[in-house]
């Protein structure tokens, strides 16, 4: 495995531990009776992205409408300096910026298990339009029509919607191969004008309200939503590291799998209901930024090595993904902000092609 | 195989088929009707059978000649348009999935009209001929890319392909909008798709290009419903494979940039139309095509009498009402265990 993985070694004789020598290219941490192997190229990688995702974030902070000197920055994020850069910093910046991790982190996450799960490359939230789903829920909270749940909670019930009728459509239980993915497409194309149809039916300000979440958006954000899906993510991560052992077994034949120990079914529930949960939970804050799920994995996958299901340099690098794409989306057009989802689009859509008519690329996985 | 089949079923079925034209002519005569009668606005179906029939107040008459006369006019058009277009797409790539909308094309003619606009054009003449021009290019990336091994041979994995493209070339188009307010004011209402303030000029625009794609539709018939038995056997007919593909883009592009110019890029018509076609006149282009004339404008009719209505007395964008029906359209076809192959 590619990431930590938390399985925990016997000790090949009973006080004889330190003699087993760990696989090559890993480190054991060992602490009494349980040992954790790292694995080299896993924290060497996890490091370089988190160094990114770091002087990602503080040219975050720096540019802008009103820029700071990286000194400023520092010197604000510290608590010091004058009042304006501080209330940049704080009131401003560094609330969106954290916006920009927790989803980056959750689409890239959610990204990376529903593609183990499916064993589908393309098969990320955003392309079988679960995203659309937890959208259009959300913005039948949003305009006041139907029930009056809060939109985290409505995002939930719409993934959890377009999920169960994408995988219970697969046709026999297949999620392999192309067709799985166009019927996904079909199934948030028809959610897509549900959103429209919500937005067309309420007058023009509170469409204007609900618009950012059609084409995703940081701007709009709530900071209740932020709250519940640093919550939710906080819950997630460290059930998906846990996941991780399963999830790379998992990447086999079912047969190999469960003959490997693994208890199929329930590990599908399990890693289903996360990624639903977790990219239901980023769309109630950011809309439907879909293209991340996609990135995030290929980058962690390009670098990581290919033993393990790379969860933890999926959300890192999803961050970093989301971190820069707000960023350009708020510099390039200077006054006006193009919306962080049309960004990751126009980035990830020449990408999505590329995987698709590589000629030699072969069917997903 | 296809002309025996004809053979063999023509004398036993000819009424049948006529019948078959003969409702849906009357379907689309109905959602005609219902066009010019219903609307979200205040007059009322009878203020409206009142102006139809020569009286009745200047108001109901107004809306009825000069808002939904042209609108159906315009809607029946771009039906037809999309109906045919998809029907040849899908017999030229051999692939019952091959939508405009999806593959890319109309959202081609989009971002070249959304171009043109951005470098400071506004001639509604020279909308369509660059709508076309981006539909052109948009069909010869399709037909690129079905070259591209094993492309050809999955039906599923061109259209993804394709709905890539179009994500891709939709979003170009947004942040085209976002850079340049002006272009956005004028083509807002225009880039999602609709019928709604279509001018009978509108639609005496396009009509020359129509009439020549429907006339080269005539005549490549024949040579298209040869081709479907594979490219030797029609070249030992007579036929020209790579010419007859080369017409069928041609007639697409015409087709797909007209309806595109006029009402802005629609999807999913070109794929349940022909979908609904095949079903009724069985796997033959040419009655096919005849049986798109009328479902086409059907479709396209009911679809934007349905979004006048739900939302009264705002109006809702044709194609999400095309895709509510047509994206479930698309899931069973590529459900189907097997793929009817064209």
């Amino acid at each position: 495995m590619s990431d930590t993985s938390l399985a925990p070694v016997r000790r090949a004789m009973p006080g004889h531990a330190a003699c087993v020598s760990p696989p090559p290219g890993r480190w054991r941490l060992s602490t009494g009776r349980y040992s954790l192997l790292v694995e080299r190229r896993a924290l060497v990688v996890g490091l370089l992205l988190l160094a990114a995702l770091v002087a990602a974030s503080l040219a975050y902070l720096a540019l802008g409408s009103e820029r700071l000197a990286l000194g400023g920055v520092v010197r604000a994020l510290a608590g010091e300096g004058d009042p304006i850069a501080l209330f940049l910093i704080h009131e401003l910046r560094l609330p969106r910026l954290a916006a920009a991790w927790l989803t980056g982190a959750a689409f890239a996450l959610a990204g990376c298990l529903m593609q183990t799960l499916a064993r589908n490359r393309l098969a990320t939230p955003g392309i079988i339009g679960i995203d659309n789903g937890a959208t259009a829920f959300a913005v039948a909270s949003v305009v006041g029509l139907g029930v009056s749940l809060a939109p985290p909670a409505m995002a939930l019930a719409g993934g959890a919607t377009a999920a169960a009728i994408t995988f219970g459509l697969a046709s026999g239980g297949d999620t392999r191969g192309y067709r799985f993915i166009v019927a996904g497409i079909g199934i948030g194309a028809v959610f897509g004008a549900v959103t429209q149809l919500l937005l067309a039916r309420v007058d023009i300000d509170t469409a204007n309200a609900a618009y950012p979440w059609t084409v995703g958006s940081l701007n709009a954000r709530s900071g209740n939503a932020v709250a519940v899906l640093a919550t939710g993510f906080a819950a997630g991560l460290p059930l998906a590291l846990v996941l991780a052992r399963s999830l790379t077994l998992m990447r086999f034949s079912d047969a190999v799998s469960r003959g490997l120990g693994v208890r199929l079914k329930r590990r599908r529930w399990q890693v289903l209901t996360l990624s639903v949960l977790i990219t239901a939970l980023a769309v109630a804050v950011a809309g439907p930024v879909g293209m991340v799920g996609l990135i995030g994995p290929e980058i962690a996958r390009s670098l990581s090595s290919p033993r393990g299901v790379p969860l933890l340099a999926s959300a890192l690098a999803g961050a970093l993904v989301m971190v820069l794409a707000d960023l350009a989306g708020r510099l390039l057009l200077a006054p006006i902000e193009l919306p962080v989802g049309l960004v990751t689009a126009v980035v990830g859509g020449p990408w999505l092609l590329w995987i698709l008519i590589r000629p030699a690329c072969r069917s997903a996985s | 195989m296809v002309d025996i089949v004809a053979a063999r079923h023509s004398p036993r079925r000819p009424a049948g088929r006529v019948r078959a034209m003969l409702v849906l002519v009357l379907l689309v005569a109905l959602a005609a009707l219902a066009s010019l009668l219903l609307g979200a606005g205040e007059v009322g179906p009878e203020r409206a059978l009142a102006a139809l029939a020569g009286h009745g107040d200047a108001e109901a008459r107004f809306v009825v000649a000069s808002l939904r006369g042209p609108r159906t006019l315009v809607g029946m058009a771009v039906g037809l348009a999309l109906g045919v277009a998809g029907a040849l797409l899908q017999a030229v790539s051999r692939n019952p999935l091959a939508e405009p909308g999806l593959l890319g094309v109309s959202a081609g003619a989009a971002f070249a009209v959304a171009v043109a606009l951005w470098l400071g054009a506004s001639a509604a003449t020279l909308r369509i001929a660059v709508a076309q021009v981006g539909a052109l290019a948009g069909c010869l990336a399709v037909l690129a890319v079905v070259r591209v091994r094993g492309m050809g041979r999955d039906p599923v994995r061109l259209v993804l392909a394709g709905a890539a493209f179009s994500a891709l070339l939709g979003s170009l188009t947004s942040l085209l909008l976002l850079f340049d307010q002006r272009s956005a004011d004028e083509i807002r209402f225009w880039v999602v798709g609709s019928l709604a303030g279509r001018r009978l000029d509108d639609l005496l625009a396009v009509l020359p290009s129509l009439a020549v794609a429907l006339t080269i539709t005539v005549l490549v018939a024949r040579p298209l419903a040869a081709l479907a038995l594979g490219e030797r056997v029609a070249s030992g007919l007579g036929h020209r494979p790579g010419r007859v593909r080369l017409l069928v883009i041609v007639v697409v592009a015409l087709l797909v940039g007209a309806a595109t110019a006029i009402a802005g890029p629609i999807a999913f018509v070109g794929l349940v139309v022909p979908f609904a076609a095949r079903a009724l006149a069985g796997p033959d282009i040419r009655r096919t095509l005849w049986l798109c004339l009328p479902l086409g404008p059907l479709m396209v009719l009911v679809a934007d009498v349905i979004s006048r209505l739900v939302v009264a007395p705002s109006e809702l964008p044709i194609g999400v009402l095309t895709a509510l029906v047509g994206a479930p359209v698309l899931v069973a076809v590529v459900r189907a265990r097997r793929l009817p192959t064209l």
